[in-house]
C-alpha cells in the first residue's frame, strides 16, 4: 500500500507543472473558478501587462490604484517603477495614484468613439452574468459576418456579445507582448489573462474570502455540534 | 460580585430585578421547536445589520454613491468583508421573516388571540422591506439607479394622496439631494425596527399566554436560541464567504448610467412576493392596487380563517399553505423573466390564484374542517 | 454563609467536571463574537488612502543640483537638496570630533543615494524654518543653510556648525523606492 501511494506520489510530482503555464484554454479554466479555488498570480501578471499594453490606451479603471498591485505579487520597488513609467497629467503617477484614465472627461471620450464611450473595467467582471467567461468569450468571439447580417458603421461582429455586433475593434492579436516568464503570447492565452487579470480586479478580496470562509464554516460546524449537545445536556438535566 | 455590591446597583436600578425575573421565571412551555426562535434570530440579524451598516456609514458618500462603495470594497481595511456582511446580512433576514411568515401561515398562528401579533409581524415585514429596498438604491448601481427612478416616476404618476406621500418621501425628480435623504431614511428607520421588534416581542406574551409548571428563559431557551443562532451563522458564513451576491442581478454591480437602461429593470428578490403583483396591471394605480390588496388579505387572515381557534391545523389547510407558497414562488421567478405570451397568461393566473386562495379556498377549507 | 476553603474548592471541583461542555460552548462562542468583532475594529483604522497622506511618494527626478525641494508633510516642512561633488569632496572627510554635533557623512545621506540630503526644515534651536534651498538664497560660510532668525549655521549635509543651535537637522523617516521616488513614513 504504502508503495504504492510512493508511487503515485512520484507520478504526480513528474506531473506538477513547471514554469510554463499549465494548459488553461483546452477547455478555458481559470484557477480562481471554484470553492477553493485561488488567484494565478503569474496568470494576473500577464494579464496585467496585457492590460498595460492593450486595453489601457482606450478603457479606464478609476477604482484600482497602483498601490493595488501589491495583490498580484509585486514589491512595492516594481510597482512604484511601473507607476513612473505612467504620465499623468500632474507628472509621473505615483503608488497612490488611480490607474490613467485615457481621457480627462466623458465628453472626451465620447467625441473620440463617436458615442461609444469604452466601459470603465474596475468591475466589469462583476457587472456581467458570466463573469470571467463572458470576457474571455468576448475577446476571441470576433468573427467575419454572416452574409445577411450588416453591422453599423464603426461596429464588428462578435458572437459572444449580446446583439452581435460591437463598437470595440478585435484589441489581441498574437505577440502583441511578450510574457516574462515565456509563456506563448497567443490571442487566445492573453485574453484568458487579461479575463483572469480583470476578475481580480472585480474582486481582489477573493482569495481572501475564501480563506477565511474554509476556518469560519468548519468552526461554525463544530460549535453547532457543540451547541447543540449544550442544549439537549441543559434540558435532560432537570426538565 | 460580592453579596455586599448586589443591593446597591439593584436598590438603585428596579429594571435588574425585572429583567432577574424574565430570565429565571418559568413561564414557557416545556418545548419548543427550534424554528420558534426565529423573531429573536431576526432581532439578532437586525443588530448585526446595524453595526454593519455604522461602519458603512462611516465611509459612504451619498454624492458619489458608487464610488465610496468602491472605495469602501478596496481600501478600508475589511470593508469588503463589512460590504459583504451588510448585503448577505439582507439575504439572510428576509429569509428568515419569509420562513417566519410561512410558518405563522402553516400552524395557523394568526388566530386570537394573535391578531395583534399577526399585525405586528406584517408590520415589522413591510417596514424591513422599505429599509431592503433604500438599501438597493442606495448602491447606486446601473440597476437601482433605473428601479430608483421608476420608483420616482411612478410617485409622480400618482394623483391624489398616493402619488403626494410618494412625492413627499421623495423630495421630487431624482437629483443631487435624493441619495442623501434616502441614506438618512434608511438609518432612521432600521433604528426604528428595534422598537417595532421590542413591540412585536411584548406582543408575543400575550399571544403565548405564561404557562403553569413551565420552565424558564435562562439556561433552557437561552441555550437552544444559541443552538439557533449558530445554525443561523453557520448557513451565513457559508453564503457571505462563498456566494456573497446570491440573488443580485450582476448587472447592478456595475456603475450607474443615466444613458443605458438594463433590459430587465428588476428590484431585489426580496421586493418581488410583493412587487410581481403589479406585473398584470398595465397602470400605475393597477400595481399599487394589487399590491396594497394583497397585503390587506394578508392582514385580514385572522377572519377569513374561519377554522375554530385552538384548533392545530389539519391536512387541507397545510397543502393549501404549501402549494400558495409554491405560487408566490413561481410568480417570483415568472416576474423576472423577458416578458412572452406565455409568461403573461401564467402571470395572470398566478396572481388570479393568491387571490382565490384568500377570498375563497381559505374560508371554504378551514370552515368545512371546523364541522 | 461561611463556607470553608474545603468546601468551596470541592465544589468548583464538581462544576468544573460537570459544566465542561458548558464551559466549551462559552467559550467557543466568545471565540466566535471576537473572530466576528475584529473586521468591524479594524474597519475603523486608518484607510489606505488615509495611510498614503500620512505616507506621501515625492518624486526627486526634477531637482538640479545645488537647489531643494521644499514640501510639507503633516504641516511639517521637508527638504531635499541634491549635492555638488564639489559639496560632497568638502563635507566628506570632515573629522566629526570637530563638530558640535558629532555626525559622519554615511549618517546623513542613504547608501546608494549619498548625493541627497533629506532633512526637517526647522532650526533645532529656534524653531524657525531655515534659508538655503535656492542657490541665491543665504546659505552661510559651509554652503549649507542659515536661519533668519537666531543666526545657526548648517552644512550641505545638514549638520550644525555654528550659532545657538548644537543639534544637527532632524532626519525624517523615509526610504528610496528607486532612483526617482522617495516616501515619507
Amino acid at each position: 500500500m504504502r508503495r504504492l501511494l510512493l508511487a503515485g506520489f512520484a507520478l504526480a510530482c513528474l506531473a506538477a507543472p513547471r514554469a510554463q503555464a499549465e494548459d488553461t484554454l483546452n477547455p478555458p479554466h481559470w484557477q480562481s473558478e471554484g470553492v477553493f479555488g485561488s488567484y494565478d498570480k503569474a496568470a494576473l501578471q500577464r494579464g496585467f501587462l496585457v492590460y498595460q499594453t492593450v486595453c489601457a490606451a482606450c478603457h479606464s479603471a478609476n477604482a484600482l490604484h497602483y498601490r493595488d498591485l501589491d495583490g498580484i505579487g509585486f514589491s512595492t520597488e516594481q510597482i512604484a517603477a511601473l507607476a513612473a513609467g505612467v504620465k499623468l497629467s500632474t507628472g509621473p503617477a505615483t503608488l497612490d495614484d488611480a490607474f490613467k484614465n485615457p481621457y480627462p472627461d466623458p465628453q472626451a471620450a465620447a467625441a473620440a468613439f463617436g458615442g461609444a464611450i469604452p466601459p470603465d473595467l474596475s468591475t466589469i467582471a462583476a457587472a456581467r452574468p458570466g463573469g470571467t467567461r463572458y470576457i474571455f468569450n468576448l475577446l476571441t468571439s470576433y468573427a467575419a459576418a454572416p452574409a445577411d447580417f450588416l453591422p453599423l458603421p464603426g461596429h464588428y461582429y462578435n458572437t459572444a456579445f449580446p446583439g452581435q455586433q460591437i463598437a470595440m475593434p478585435p484589441p489581441l492579436k498574437d505577440n502583441q507582448v511578450t510574457y516574462a516568464d515565456g509563456v506563448a503570447a497567443t490571442s487566445a492565452q492573453e485574453a484568458s489573462d487579461v479575463a483572469a487579470f480583470l476578475t481580480w480586479a472585480a474582486t481582489p478580496n477573493l482569495d481572501a474570502s475564501k480563506e477565511i470562509g474554509l476556518r469560519a464554516v468548519l468552526f461554525l460546524i463544530f460549535l453547532a455540534f457543540i451547541a447543540i449537545a449544550t442544549k439537549r445536556k441543559i434540558w435532560r438535566e432537570t426538565v | 460580585m460580592s453579596t455586599l455590591s448586589k443591593p446597591w446597583l439593584q436598590s438603585r436600578f428596579p429594571l435588574l430585578d425585572s429583567f432577574r425575573t424574565y430570565l429565571t421565571a418559568p413561564v414557557l412551555p416545556r418545548e419548543k421547536p427550534y424554528l420558534a426562535s426565529l423573531p429573536v434570530l431576526i432581532a439578532g440579524a437586525l443588530i448585526f445589520q446595524l453595526l454593519s451598516g455604522l461602519v458603512l456609514s462611516l465611509f459612504y458618500n451619498p454624492a458619489d454613491a458608487f464610488n465610496s462603495i468602491q472605495f469602501i470594497d478596496r481600501s478600508v481595511n475589511y470593508g469588503w468583508l463589512i460590504h459583504a456582511f451588510h448585503e448577505t446580512g439582507t439575504t439572510m433576514i428576509f429569509g428568515a421573516v419569509y420562513l417566519g411568515i410561512f410558518r405563522a401561515l402553516w400552524l395557523r398562528n394568526y388566530k386570537a388571540p394573535g391578531e395583534l401579533l399577526w399585525f405586528l409581524t406584517l408590520g415589522k415585514f413591510l417596514v424591513l422591506l422599505l429599509i431592503g429596498y433604500l438599501g438597493y438604491v442606495l448602491a447606486d448601481g446601473a440597476v437601482s439607479y433605473w428601479s430608483l427612478a421608476n420608483s420616482i416616476g411612478g410617485a409622480f404618476g400618482l394623483s391624489g394622496v398616493p402619488g403626494g406621500i410618494g412625492v413627499w418621501f421623495f423630495g421630487g425628480p431624482d437629483g443631487a439631494g435624493t441619495l442623501p435623504r434616502l441614506a438618512v431614511f434608511h438609518g432612521v428607520l432600521a433604528v426604528a425596527m428595534i422598537g417595532i421588534l421590542l413591540l412585536h416581542h411584548a406582543a408575543r406574551r400575550g399571544a403565548e399566554p405564561p404557562v403553569t409548571r413551565g420552565v424558564s428563559l435562562h439556561p433552557y431557551y437561552t441555550s437552544q436560541i444559541f443552538a439557533a443562532f449558530v445554525i443561523y451563522a453557520l448557513i451565513f458564513a457559508v453564503l457571505v464567504f462563498f456566494a456573497p451576491h446570491l440573488g443580485e442581478n450582476p448587472l447592478n454591480r456595475g456603475p450607474a448610467n443615466p444613458l443605458v437602461l438594463p433590459v430587465t429593470v428588476s428590484p431585489p428578490w426580496y421586493l418581488l412576493p410583493l412587487s410581481n403583483a403589479g406585473h398584470v396591471f398595465v397602470s400605475a394605480w393597477g400595481a399599487l392596487f394589487a399590491v396594497l390588496a394583497r397585503i390587506a388579505l394578508l392582514a385580514a387572515l385572522p377572519w377569513l380563517d374561519r377554522s375554530a381557534p385552538g384548533k392545530p391545523p389539519g391536512f387541507p389547510h397545510k397543502c393549501l399553505s404549501l402549494v400558495l407558497a409554491l405560487d408566490v414562488i413561481l410568480l417570483c421567478v415568472w416576474a423576472m423573466q423577458p416578458s412572452s405570451f406565455i409568461g403573461g397568461i401564467l402571470l395572470v393566473l398566478f396572481t388570479a390564484y393568491y387571490f382565490f386562495h384568500f377570498i375563497v379556498l381559505l374560508p371554504l377549507t378551514t370552515a368545512l374542517e371546523a364541522r | 454563609m461561611a463556607e470553608s476553603l474545603g468546601e468551596i474548592v470541592h465544589e468548583t471541583e464538581v462544576i468544573v467536571r460537570r459544566d465542561f461542555l458548558k464551559i466549551l460552548n462559552a467559550a467557543a462562542g466568545a471565540v466566535a463574537v471576537g473572530a466576528i468583532a475584529w473586521p468591524f475594529i479594524d474597519a475603523l483604522n486608518p484607510t489606505r488612502d488615509a495611510l498614503a497622506i500620512a505616507q506621501p511618494i515625492v518624486d526627486v527626478s526634477g531637482i538640479a543640483a545645488n537647489t531643494a525641494l521644499r514640501f510639507v508633510w503633516m504641516g511639517t516642512p521637508i527638504y531635499i537638496r541634491k549635492l555638488t561633488p564639489k559639496q560632497i569632496a568638502d563635507n566628506q572627510f570632515v573629522v566629526t570630533s570637530t563638530l558640535p554635533d558629532p555626525a559622519s557623512y554615511t549618517d546623513r545621506v542613504k547608501p546608494g543615494y549619498e548625493t541627497f540630503v533629506v532633512v526637517i526644515g526647522l532650526n533645532t534651536a529656534t524653531p524657525c524654518e531655515l534659508l538655503g534651498n535656492d542657490p541665491a538664497d543665504p546659505r552661510g560660510p559651509f554652503d549649507g543653510w542659515t536661519c533668519p532668525c537666531d543666526g545657526s549655521v548648517y552644512d550641505p549635509l545638514g549638520r550644525v556648525r555654528g550659532g545657538p543651535a548644537t543639534k544637527n537637522l532632524v532626519i525624517p523617516k523615509f526610504t528610496f523606492l528607486n532612483d526617482a521616488q522617495i516616501q515619507f513614513g
